[in-house]
């Protein structure tokens, strides 16, 4: 039964691993009992990247909300990233409707931010190479973000896997996902060094987000 | 009592339910059901149901007759295209169950927005993580105070003829950022403050406790009860083979001469039906007490 039972349900097991993954990150986040600054500038970042989407409603396509999650990884480190996306997904999903891609996006976007930080940690992403770091924003978005949002159409749809059915729905998705990883591009590009410019000024004046600070 | 105003557990405990289910029970008597209610709950909640009815059927016809194209399996070969492949009549009415599941999640999920609401999302799992629902309740609070500020700083900038509307894309696109990066240093410097004048009033210093208008009466006691029992007969007769259904390479569908699969049907029916059957109940009580005066 064992086979044929996963066959049958990809969709419920693939969401109930990915709750218990979301699980597991809560509970650390939660034990290590976060301050009141760290948390409202958390706060303060999901909100900018959801809100920041009215801004553009003249110009289709742009949307910078990937930008700022990846943005606020590059500053504040890997948890703080994937928190900041999973939360503005989360958020900007009860906005504009919720469906079976909730939490596949709270994942995608959370894993945005986080490979932002861990890349950041690294010095591969940052403010001093500025191109590289957009080229890369566009590069997790079209290869990462976007095939993990196609798998919820992906699973939900297709019961009996063939290949041309996967690769059916990974190209109709690959259009949107790369103008929004366009999108991130630029965004990276105008806004990650007088961001990442003020989150670190905060840093340094309030001292907040110390323990990603100092590794 | 309406199914919106019930206990948010309650609510969470249906949607889960009837997704959990709908996911799950390719049975077209399951998928007609499914479908069925979730029109009529979405009709209910939104007060509108044909312009979305176009849609999802557009989607439902998209789905089902595309699917066919890549599944190579069935018996009964309704056409052959390009170098020999077929087009199975087992596919097709696997690609119509594929598209009843997926509408009707759908249409589930578009009720579910309406009537899960922000506080009542909050007070199911607010317990579960108090930090991480501090910070989504500070979100929702920021979003339109940011956006009205975005709007403000966007207005001056217009003024000075700097705005995100008119020029190149290029121009506009850089007048944009530069709107957010304005508004984002003004909200990271009123951040530090509402961080320190939550420490100095106590934060983290004990246990939070939330305020919340819900009370779990015994209606909702009851509709819990009914729901779980629904929900319970269903499994049971998932897992004696009431809800088989096979399309392909073969159709086989569990027919009405099967106790399980009636006893099954029904009372998926049944839960389905619960949040409907409220509204109306709600709608009859209200009727008869207006004609009273």
């Amino acid at each position: 039964m064992s086979i044929e039972f996963v066959k049958e349900y990809y969709y419920v097991i693939c969401i109930v691993i990915l709750l218990g993954a979301f699980l597991l990150f809560v509970r650390g986040f939660e034990s290590r009992k976060p301050g009141a600054r760290e948390v409202v500038i958390l706060a303060v970042m999901s909100a900018i990247a959801v809100a920041s989407r009215a801004v553009f409603v003249m110009i289709p396509f742009v949307k910078p909300i990937l930008g700022i999650i990846m943005i606020t990884g590059i500053a504040f480190g890997v948890e703080a990233g994937f928190l900041t996306g999973a939360v503005s997904a989360l958020v900007s999903n009860f906005i504009f409707g919720q469906g079976p891609w909730t939490p596949w996006q709270m994942f995608a976007y959370g894993l945005a931010g986080a490979i932002a930080g861990f890349l950041a940690k690294r010095k591969i992403m940052g403010t001093d190479r500025l191109l590289l770091t957009s080229f890369l924003g566009y590069v997790i978005v079209q290869f990462i973000v976007g095939p993990i949002l196609d798998c919820s159409s992906l699973l939900l749809m297709g019961r009996t896997m063939s290949k041309e059915f996967v690769f059916a729905i990974f190209a109709a998705g690959a259009t949107p996902n790369g103008i929004l990883g366009i999108a991130t591009g630029v965004t990276l590009l105008l806004l990650c060094k007088p961001m990442v410019g003020k989150l670190n000024r905060l840093k340094i004046k309030y001292g907040i987000m110390e323990a990603d600070a100092k590794e | 009592m309406k199914f919106t105003d019930c206990h948010p557990i309650t609510n969470l405990v249906f949607y889960i339910g009837a997704i959990g289910f709908g996911m799950c029970l390719v049975h077209p008597a399951c998928l007609v059901c499914s479908f069925l209610f979730a029109l009529v709950y979405y009709s209910i909640v939104k007060g509108e149901v044909r312009k979305y009815l176009g849609r999802i059927l557009m989607l439902f016809m998209v789905v089902s007759l595309i699917n066919p194209f890549f599944n190579r399996y069935g018996e009964t070969i309704l056409f052959v295209y390009f170098n020999g492949r077929s087009y199975t009549l087992e596919a097709l009415g696997y690609g119509l169950a594929l598209a009843g599941m997926f509408c009707s999640i759908m249409t589930w999920f578009a009720s579910y927005s309406v009537v899960m609401t922000k506080d009542k999302f909050l007070f199911c799992f607010g317990k579960l993580a108090p930090t991480v629902s501090l910070i989504l309740t500070m979100v929702f609070r920021f979003i339109p105070d940011f956006q009205r500020k975005l709007q403000q700083v966007s207005g001056i900038r217009k003024s000075i003829g700097l705005s995100t509307s008119s020029g190149t894309n290029r121009e506009k696109i850089k007048h944009g950022m530069n709107i957010i990066s304005s508004v984002t240093s003004w909200a990271l410097e009123s951040s530090v403050v509402t961080a320190d004048s939550m420490r100095s009033r106590g934060y983290g210093s004990g246990r939070r406790t939330s305020y919340s208008i819900y009370s779990f009466k015994k209606k909702d006691q009851f509709l819990l009860f009914i729901m779980l029992l629904l929900l319970l007969i269903t499994l049971l007769c998932a897992l004696n083979g009431g809800f088989t259904a096979e399309y392909t390479p073969s159709l086989y569908i569990s027919d009405w001469d099967n106790a399980w699969t009636i006893i099954g049907v029904g009372s998926y029916f049944l839960f389905l039906a619960i949040p409907s059957v409220l509204h109306l109940i709600e709608e009859i009580i209200w009727h008869i007490s207006r004609s009273k005066i």
